[in-house]
């Protein structure tokens, strides 16, 4: 794993964010608690698997009897699929507050066996997201701390110890990596001040300086309005050329990746909406008799799935009014939330019943 | 309690770690540790931890830590041997909220975000269901005017939190706008409610539920514009405070890192900022004071109002609009004024 800058230590997660893989079974792991994006190497022991669907009841209560925890206290904030073992990754949010960690899951394929996977000392890389607080951000909170985390002050004769925090935080809403040399780990963000859309582009290996290579993403509404807002997640497609992507205000538009430059306005294509009180919940690509398709997940609607054919072809949206724009099906598969390609023949998807029980569920790519 | 297969199961300590002790255990027998959970537990696994031996006794110390609240059923030898409950300590709650931004009387019908500032740090989780918009002539909660964000926006130390309204109901054009509507209705005042059952990092509720009642005024649509800015200049050789006045509310968390001041010698002024009342003001008391010359009040461009419109650039741009058209901003803007 040197060839890709990962060295022994440990990947510290405060907070489970997003999950994605990249090249030699890497691991990228968003920390939503520091700000940071770590490169592990799982050393996933599961040997190269074959083309078979995986289910899994009650996925949520299974990690939770392995972890020693009620379901409500198993939070899965994303999944990703081993790319030769096909074993099922989640990153895990154990439990609420100061009890609250953060926790890698992996599920065997196909026996379904529930383990969790050691973060430290492990061959590990890590870069910092480029729009967490800069350092002419003074605004810090002052807490007082337990342990020895902090630093010691004296007031008044008095000495105690006391925790600056910044007050700016950057939260990962999405990643993907795109094959590449080097290639290219694809954040995207939302900040709890300003509203923006940023969309940065990591080379990796990491190196020392990401800051400068983002993107803002606008796009434009039936040709009238224009908004640069926050990306909710994306799919690269047509291999890393284009990105599909869908934003908290709900249009999923295109834009190509590639020669775009640093810091340039990119004025993305609306192809579609997913229409009112829903939100975009993830999406990926897969390929079916040599056509490359995109499946989003919504929260009010079923799965949609788009050609990507038809979003080449699909002129910018200018009426407001549904249905419109690029052609979807809308599949009877309700309470999807994550997406991961299983294995070219199946598209695994995590889905939570309306009694509120979360299992993985094979979706076959042909019958979609 | 105890088994059959054991005279007696206990919480316990295993050195420094909390564990499961097991007296008086047949040999030979396995012992596994799993949570009651809601759903059935046939073929699930156990919970992850080891067995030592501590003299005669055997401890199950868990790799994640028991949850307050918590039942685990232990086996022994594959039947159950005894039914512990994890305490939960009763704590009196103590945390409250202590501020809820925009402070202003009177938000713009397309107001964008609301701050909720905490006395200590708060548990992830609760949000969506535990801050609510409410009708004040209905009391009724208004449904689908927050954003359900998949990842709550929190301040580092957890003790702010960022609450946007649903974006796709602000910006014009979008189907979500035209079928649902604005989130707020001008001229229908509503509450930014936070009920007691939102819990603080050590799981308590709160001490009492918080609220705050806004009007609802005209849309806010332009761009903030520092030229329109009032600036009293202080006297020189003095610590009076440099005072700023807006022609609207600003963001409160922006407003308190987008600006600051430079002196004659172009370093930033040392001293206390503090937003106004309303946010539609901003003063500096400065550490030392003021030096005769020139100085320039310095404007991060990200610096937005109520509604999510910027220095650089309006919330949603009218492309017919020439006004709307974003300003080309390089790094900073700047006002300038002299101590008197």
């Amino acid at each position: 794993m040197s060839e890709y800058g990962l060295r022994p230590g440990s990947a510290d997660v405060q907070s489970a964010g997003p999950i994605t893989f990249g090249p030699a079974g890497i691991l990228f792991l968003a920390d939503n608690g520091s700000a940071t994006v770590f490169a592990v190497d799982v050393a996933d022991p599961g040997r190269s698997a074959g083309p078979e669907p995986f289910d899994l009841a009650d996925v949520d209560a299974r990690i939770g009897s392995y972890l020693g925890c009620a379901a409500s206290d198993v939070d899965i904030r994303d999944m990703a699929v081993h790319p030769v073992s096909h074993s099922v990754y989640l990153s895990v949010q154990r439990g609420h507050g100061d009890a609250g960690q953060a926790v890698l899951v992996r599920i065997g394929v196909p026996d379904g066996a529930v383990t969790d996977v050691p973060l430290g000392q492990v061959p590990v890389a890590q870069t910092a997201i480029g729009d967490a607080p800069g350092e002419d951000d003074q605004r810090q909170d002052v807490t007082l701390p337990s342990g020895d985390q902090g630093e010691e002050v004296t007031y008044g004769g008095r000495t105690i110890r006391i925790l600056r925090r910044p007050i700016r935080t950057s939260t990962v809403t999405d990643m993907a990596y795109v094959d590449g040399d080097p290639g290219t780990l694809l954040v995207a963000g939302l900040s709890n001040e300003e509203f923006s859309s940023r969309l940065r582009r990591i080379p990796f290996p990491f190196g020392a300086d990401v800051t400068g290579n983002s993107l803002e993403i606008f796009h434009v509404s039936h040709g009238k309005w224009e908004t640069a807002a926050p990306i909710r997640t994306f799919v690269p497609y047509d291999h890393g050329a284009s990105i599909l992507a869908s934003y908290t205000c709900t249009p999923v538009v295109h834009f190509p990746l590639a020669g775009l430059a640093a810091g340039s306005k990119v004025v993305g294509r609306t192809v579609a909406e997913l229409g009112s009180m829903n939100q975009p919940l993830d999406m990926v690509s897969f390929v079916d008799e040599g056509e490359e398709y995109l499946l989003v997940a919504n929260s009010s609607h079923g799965l949609i799935r788009i050609a990507c054919r038809d979003i080449d072809g699909q002129a910018p949206l200018t009426t407001p009014r549904e249905p419109v724009g690029v052609p979807r099906e809308t599949k009877d598969l309700q309470g999807i939330t994550r997406l991961a390609n299983l294995n070219g023949g199946y598209v695994l998807a995590l889905q939570v019943n309306g009694d509120g029980r979360r299992h993985l569920r094979s979706l076959k790519t042909a019958s979609l | 309690m105890s088994g059959a297969a054991a005279a007696s199961i206990a919480w316990s300590q295993c050195g420094a770690a909390d564990c499961i002790r097991l007296s008086g255990l047949a040999p030979g027998l396995g012992v596994e540790v799993r949570p009651q959970l809601e759903v059935a537990a046939g073929g699930f696994p156990a919970m992850a931890g080891r067995l030592v031996r501590d003299g005669d006794d055997v401890c199950f110390v868990p790799r994640f830590p028991f949850v307050d609240g918590t039942s685990y059923t232990i086996a022994v030898g594959g039947a159950t041997a005894a039914v512990l409950t994890r305490p939960r300590p009763q704590q009196p709650a103590s945390t409250e909220v202590l501020a809820i931004y925009p402070s202003a009387a009177e938000v713009p019908r397309n107001l964008l975000r609301v701050y909720l500032w905490f006395s200590a740090p708060m548990s992830q989780g609760y949000a969506a269901t535990h801050v609510q918009l409410v009708d004040a002539a209905s009391s009724e909660p208004m449904t689908g005017a927050v954003l359900p964000a998949g990842s709550e926006l929190w301040s580092a130390d957890r003790r702010r939190l960022t609450v946007l309204l649903d974006p796709a109901r602000i910006k014009r054009g979008l189907t979500a706008q035209l079928q649902a509507g604005y989130p707020l209705r001008r001229g229908e005042p509503f509450l930014v409610v936070v009920d007691d059952g939102f819990r603080d990092a050590l799981g308590r509720r709160l001490r009492s539920a918080a609220e705050r009642r806004y009007a609802v005024g005209a849309d806010e649509r332009r761009r903030v514009d520092p030229g329109t800015w009032t600036v009293f200049a202080p006297s020189g050789g003095t610590r009076e405070p440099l005072e700023v006045e807006f022609d609207r509310p600003l963001d409160h968390g922006l407003l308190t890192r987008c600006l600051h001041v430079t002196g004659p010698d172009g370093l930033p002024v040392a001293g206390g900022p503090a937003p106004g009342p309303g946010e539609r003001s901003w003063r500096l008391t400065p550490g030392q004071p003021w030096a005769p010359g020139g100085h320039r009040l310095v404007v991060d461009p990200v610096l937005e109002d109520l509604a999510g419109n910027s220095v650089s650039r309006v919330f949603d741009r009218d492309l017919a609009r020439p006004a709307d058209r974003p300003r080309p901003v390089c790094g900073v803007v700047a006002v300038a004024f002299c101590p008197r």
